[in-house]
């Protein structure tokens, strides 16, 4: 047998023994990877509902606990009307209710956003008035670590809570990232819109600030239904 | 029979302190900088990068007499590059936290210089039972010097050790702070070097 063709053969057999190491790994593993996701999943919507602490984490029960009591899931159709977990259509957007003792006090929108290298995925929680951020976490990234990957830092989320999604006149106008410090870059009028930047890391700030306008956009029916207050009897009268 | 005369001793100790692959051949500083911020991600990148470098070792230094010339380093990176997918696999599946802390610096093994160093260098030549104990002693020169930085940066960047605080609460009231400096790259920078520094000065006095 020639060099050449030993070599090919022999490169072919090694594809094979690494591609099926690989299957079997991954395969085998996905059972626990995804008990994690959701896990981490569930973790963050506490977290941007302010229902979990970063400083003082809990364990994986108490977290599955705090979830169950505090969090319905559920779904909006395109204008504000609350579907259940039935009878949802591919059209419909979903939504997580958090109560504290039973009264709804914020509503959490999963938001996914283009990045600079790959899909941000994250939660941000609104107040019942419909316009305030009570939170904003991020679990799923692929931006720069040190530069872009700041988002998923504490000190870079806490920056969301108070702002608002309307101005001061209660028109929508989003929430967007600054160039560098909010109170530098933006007129004061605009900065309970706007949060601090990340330092060398433009780029990320600009896309995040387009997934999140264009997300608060397709909820804005429902924010607008909390702003004016319609929200009170449907999701008081118990879990849906 | 003296154990400090036979081969694998010697192999282990040069590999943990005369030609360490951090502080004598500066490779694997990339991520030497980036996950020595906290010694949990330290010693759990440590530990992953030992197994890669013991286990490529091994694997290659068996199918040495087989593997053609022409193709060796590709078979080795690939070989190298499976291994290092499936711990990312095993770090996502039971240490979740952590592999998101580490991020891309798992998968970034494949590309650190002393899994391929090591394979080139050693693997190639030497029986597997050798090899893989060179690999161990490689990966525990890296640990070595990675959890060394990790500990001075976490004690003296965050007040902590393992996410435990050991600074007393009354040291911060005297008007004690953590230094800032070292949670960033600099900080890492500076303290490899020292570490490159001090294990120079010596080895010097010792010859």
């Amino acid at each position: 047998m020639s060099d050449g063709l030993k070599s090919l053969l022999f490169a072919v057999v090694m594809c094979m023994v690494c591609s099926t190491l690989l299957t079997l790994g991954a395969t085998g593993l996905q059972r626990f990877q995804e008990k994690n996701i959701l896990l981490d999943k569930r973790k963050n919507i506490l977290l941007s509902a302010g229902l979990l602490d970063e400083k003082n984490m809990v364990g994986p029960e108490e977290i599955t606990r705090i979830y169950s009591e505090s969090i319905s899931a559920l779904w909006v159709d395109g204008e504000g009307n609350i579907k259940s977990e039935a009878d949802h259509g591919s059209k419909d957007l979903p939504l997580y209710l958090c109560r504290r003792s039973g009264a709804v006090f914020a509503y959490i929108i999963p938001f996914t956003s283009k990045g600079l290298w790959g899909k941000i995925h994250g939660y941000l929680a609104l107040d019942t008035d419909g316009s305030t951020v009570k939170g904003f976490t991020v679990y799923q990234h692929q931006e720069t670590p040190g530069l872009g990957g700041e988002i998923e830092k504490r000190w870079f989320q806490k920056n969301f809570s108070g702002k608002k999604i309307v101005d001061r006149s209660g028109n929508f106008v989003s929430i967007a990232i600054a160039k560098g410090k909010a109170a530098n870059a933006v007129p004061e009028t605009l900065q309970g819109n706007y949060v601090d930047g990340i330092s060398g890391a433009t780029l990320t700030g600009k896309f995040l600030s387009e997934g999140l306008k264009d997300v608060l956009l397709a909820y804005e029916p429902v924010s607008i239904e909390f702003r004016h207050n319609r929200m009170k009897g449907l999701t008081d009268e118990g879990h849906p | 029979m003296n154990i400090r005369k036979s081969v694998t001793y010697k192999a282990i100790v040069e590999a943990l302190w005369q030609s360490n692959p951090i502080t004598k051949q500066t490779l694997g500083i990339c991520s030497a900088l980036a996950v020595t911020v906290k010694l949990d991600t330290a010693v759990v990148m440590s530990l992953a990068l030992t197994c890669v470098v013991a286990f490529s070792n091994l694997i290659i230094s068996a199918m040495r007499k087989q593997i053609p010339r022409n193709i060796r380093m590709i078979v080795e990176v690939m070989v190298i590059a499976t291994l290092v997918i499936l711990a990312d696999e095993a770090l996502k599946a039971f240490l979740y936290d952590i592999s998101k802390q580490l991020s891309v610096f798992v998968g970034l093994i494949i590309t650190n210089c002393i899994v391929l160093g090591r394979a080139e260098a050693f693997a190639l030549g030497n029986p597997p039972l050798r090899s893989f104990l060179d690999g161990i002693a490689n990966g525990l020169g890296y640990s070595s010097v990675l959890i060394g930085v990790a500990f001075f940066r976490e004690l003296l960047g965050s007040g902590t050790l393992l996410g435990f605080p050991v600074i007393p609460g009354w040291l911060y009231d005297a008007g004690y702070q953590d230094m800032g400096l070292m949670v960033l790259a600099p900080g890492a920078f500076i303290v490899i070097g020292l570490f490159v520094w001090l294990q120079h000065v010596v080895l010097k006095t010792k010859t």
